[in-house]
């Protein structure tokens, strides 16, 4: 039997400290809070992390393909107002679902406005990304001034009360998240993703369409933002142009926390998945452990820079023994 | 294949928690700390039953958003209140929940305090509507929910707080009898869109109505912060040199007057202030160099909050409301009166209470369980 190798588990599956990190949280946060994995509990809990994992799997694509993506809330703030004014508290399902397929459009369409900027004009991924995202929040404050519209609360409850066979709606959004995930990466496509995220001329040299590939990558990272913010919008039933603004940059720890480097061409979309619970169960923990309210924001960032520092720390310290 | 393992071991952890999921049910009951006699029903295994509970109650505070000293007061004061209600039996200590978060964290935190078994929450919203169906689900599990400072329209939660529209009017009509009725003026709302900003709005508007000759020249937003008001009222003062008043509120008058001290107009515009101790040092500051200056600052006080506090406690003792005392939109708000207006005539009495304060601190005022009784319960 082959020897357990921490490094070649590091190397090889980026998503692998990651695990190790939500099992550990996971095991904190059920000692705290004993009923974390009744039926209720869990439901609750998962409808609220859902609209970041889907942002952050959009987030890892991007990253994967090299670059990075700051307006993916301001895409999750224009599909909620969309949805908030155009559906309204009164709606029919069937209008829902019109504008759920409108907003699927408005976030691909956004995610190429940034795709055509970056493949083929060549902008910086970072820049042209935070203005766009003033862009997009500005339009989603153009639709909606003010807080206000929403969906119908029976809309929103199939989002926030769905447990088919016992199991929260998200688990099984995820499964199929990750199921075509599994399927995009072994297709040429995938191969081609990663070439481009890990080292761009040498992939153009070797013939891949680097310029599609990374156009793509911000489609897909707008046609997540989407889902993100149809899921937000059920989850909070109402409509909010700012709603967006603060997942950025939970959706980006998420991915990093998931094992992806923000160099690109490493990790996956698992690890993201597994990093936003993560992120959400630590602020479970916060929660549980009744720590005084005035270090609570202390505590929880210095979790996460442990989180995020944890696998450097490690590497080091191994490094040293040898 | 090579990435099967990890796959692999994420579907072990989905079924893990598939089958802690299903051991974690019956376990439930073990989970509160008072042992409860009645034997387990089996029926809704999720949460105690919580009407039948005595004291001491338990109570949860939702805050979203801490980097403001309006915040900071308040759950100060909250802690304190509490401690009298905790020496007298009647409440455990307080389940806070205070960190600055977005919609769907303020949720998480509505849904940590329901599954800590609170009695009752108090919440102070990040968003007039997002947070219903959240708040309609801890209704429905029994707890008393109260929407501190901003009100909602949830049917079963209560709303506490001070009428924001009557708040601005005061001012506002003090400003315009200041000016007698007639003049120049510009106005610095909060942010715009925000529920208690447009309360406020509507009442100005509704102030300056009734008086045709005051002139509106502009309006722009200082977005509740000093540095902001002032750079606002710095361009307005370029902009209309001879203007004959302005209008702003919270957080952004010291920032404005302090535009118009740097400016040192010949004539100082009409202004209202705002209720916090620096604004009052600086009223006093400006007095040494022109006597006749006034203002006005209206408190916006953080105790609406502990005063919600003493209103659920007295409604876990099972004392009835008097809802004909109630308002707001589905009768179900508790209208605080405004504690103190502070005017030339006794601007002492505000710099007294300041004498021990930070500046940061707001005028304030919280009411007594006893006043408390009288306002709003049955007898």
């Amino acid at each position: 039997m082959k020897r357990f190798s921490w490094d070649e588990m590091m190397n090889r599956y980026p998503a692998f400290f990651a695990i190790i990190l939500l099992v550990v949280a996971l095991t904190i946060n059920f000692i705290l809070q004993p009923n974390m994995f009744a039926r209720d509990t869990l439901n609750s809990n998962m409808r609220v992390f859902l609209p970041i994992i889907l942002l952050s799997v959009g987030q890892a694509i991007v990253i994967l393909g090299g670059g990075i993506d700051i307006s993916v809330g301001g895409i999750v703030s224009i599909v909620n107002t969309i949805l908030a004014t155009q559906v309204g508290l009164n709606g029919s399902p069937e209008k829902m679902w019109t504008f759920v397929f409108v907003s699927i459009g408005a976030g691909i369409l956004a995610g190429a406005i940034n795709g055509f900027f970056i493949a083929f004009l060549r902008l910086q991924p970072i820049i042209t990304t935070y203005a766009t995202s003033f862009l997009y929040v500005g339009f989603a404050l153009f639709i909606l001034p003010n807080p206000g519209g929403g969906i119908p609360a029976e809309i929103a409850n199939v989002y926030r009360n769905t447990t088919p066979l016992g199991l929260p709606l998200a688990f099984y959004v995820i499964g199929v998240v990750l199921l075509v995930w599994m399927y995009i990466r072994s297709t040429r496509y995938g191969n081609y993703l990663y070439a481009v995220g890990g080292n761009a001329e040498a992939a153009y040299e070797t013939a891949v369409p680097v310029t599609w590939v990374l156009f793509s990558t911000y489609v897909a990272s707008g046609f997540m933002s989407a889902l993100a913010g149809i899921a937000i919008t059920m989850l909070s039933g109402s409509g909010n142009a700012e709603i967006g603004v603060p997942m950025t940059l939970t959706s980006i720890t998420a991915v990093v926390i998931g094992g992806t480097a923000l160099s690109g061409g490493v990790g996956g979309v698992a690890g993201p998945v597994v990093g936003a619970i993560t992120l959400g169960i630590i602020q479970n923990i916060i929660s549980f452990s009744r720590i005084d309210t005035w270090w609570e924001t202390f505590v929880k960032a210095s979790i996460i820079v442990v989180a995020l520092a944890a696998p450097g720390i490690i590497n080091l310290l191994r490094r040293k023994k040898v | 294949m090579q990435r099967k393992p990890l796959f692999t071991l994420l579907a072990f952890i989905m079924v893990l928690s598939m089958v802690l999921a299903a051991c974690g049910t019956p376990a439930t009951p073990t989970t509160a700390v008072q042992p409860t006699q009645p034997p387990q029903t089996g029926q809704q295994p999720t949460q105690p039953p919580v009407e039948s509970k005595g004291p001491p109650f338990t109570i949860g505070i939702s805050n979203p958003f801490i980097s403001s000293e309006y915040r900071t007061q308040m759950i100060a004061e909250l802690i304190e209140v509490n401690k009298e209600y905790m020496a007298k039996g009647l409440t455990t200590e307080l389940v806070i929940e205070s960190a600055d978060t977005d919609v769907a964290g303020q949720i998480q935190q509505l849904q940590n305090l329901m599954a800590k078994g609170v009695d009752a929450i108090l919440v102070n919203p990040s968003d007039v509507n997002g947070l219903n169906a959240t708040l309609q689900e801890a209704v429905n599990k029994g707890i008393i929910v109260i929407s501190v400072d901003q009100e909602l329209n949830v049917p079963g939660v209560y709303n506490v707080g001070i009428d924001q529209k009557e708040w601005a009017k005061t001012s506002a009509k003090w400003l315009a009898e200041k000016l007698g009725g007639k003049g120049n003026i510009v106005l610095i709302e909060g942010f715009p869109g925000h529920p208690a900003n447009v309360a406020r709005m509507e009442g100005v508007d509704e102030v300056l109505a009734q008086y045709p000759d005051i002139k509106v020249l502009a309006k722009d937003t200082g977005k509740w912060d000093e540095a902001t008001g002032q750079q606002v009222m710095s361009n307005f003062l370029a902009a209309y040199p001879n203007l004959d008043g302005y209008w702003t509120q919270d957080g952004m008058a010291i920032g404005a007057l302090q535009a118009v001290i740097a400016a040192n107009p010949a004539k100082f515009p009409a202004l209202v202030g705002e209720g916090r101790c620096q604004f009052l040092k600086l009223w006093e500051q400006v007095l040494k160099d022109r006597p006749d200056f006034e203002t006005i600052a209206v408190a916006n006080p953080p105790g609406v909050s502990p005063t919600g506090l003493r209103i659920a406690v007295n409604m876990l003792l099972g004392k009835q409301v008097d809802k004909s005392k109630l308002g707001g939109a589905n009768g179900l708000s508790f209208v605080i009166p405004v504690p103190i207006i502070i005017t030339k005539d006794n601007l002492q009495q505000g710099l007294d209470i300041c004498k021990d304060k930070p500046d940061a601190y707001l005028l304030d005022g919280i009411m007594t369980d006893q006043e408390v009784l009288d306002a709003f319960f049955l007898k």
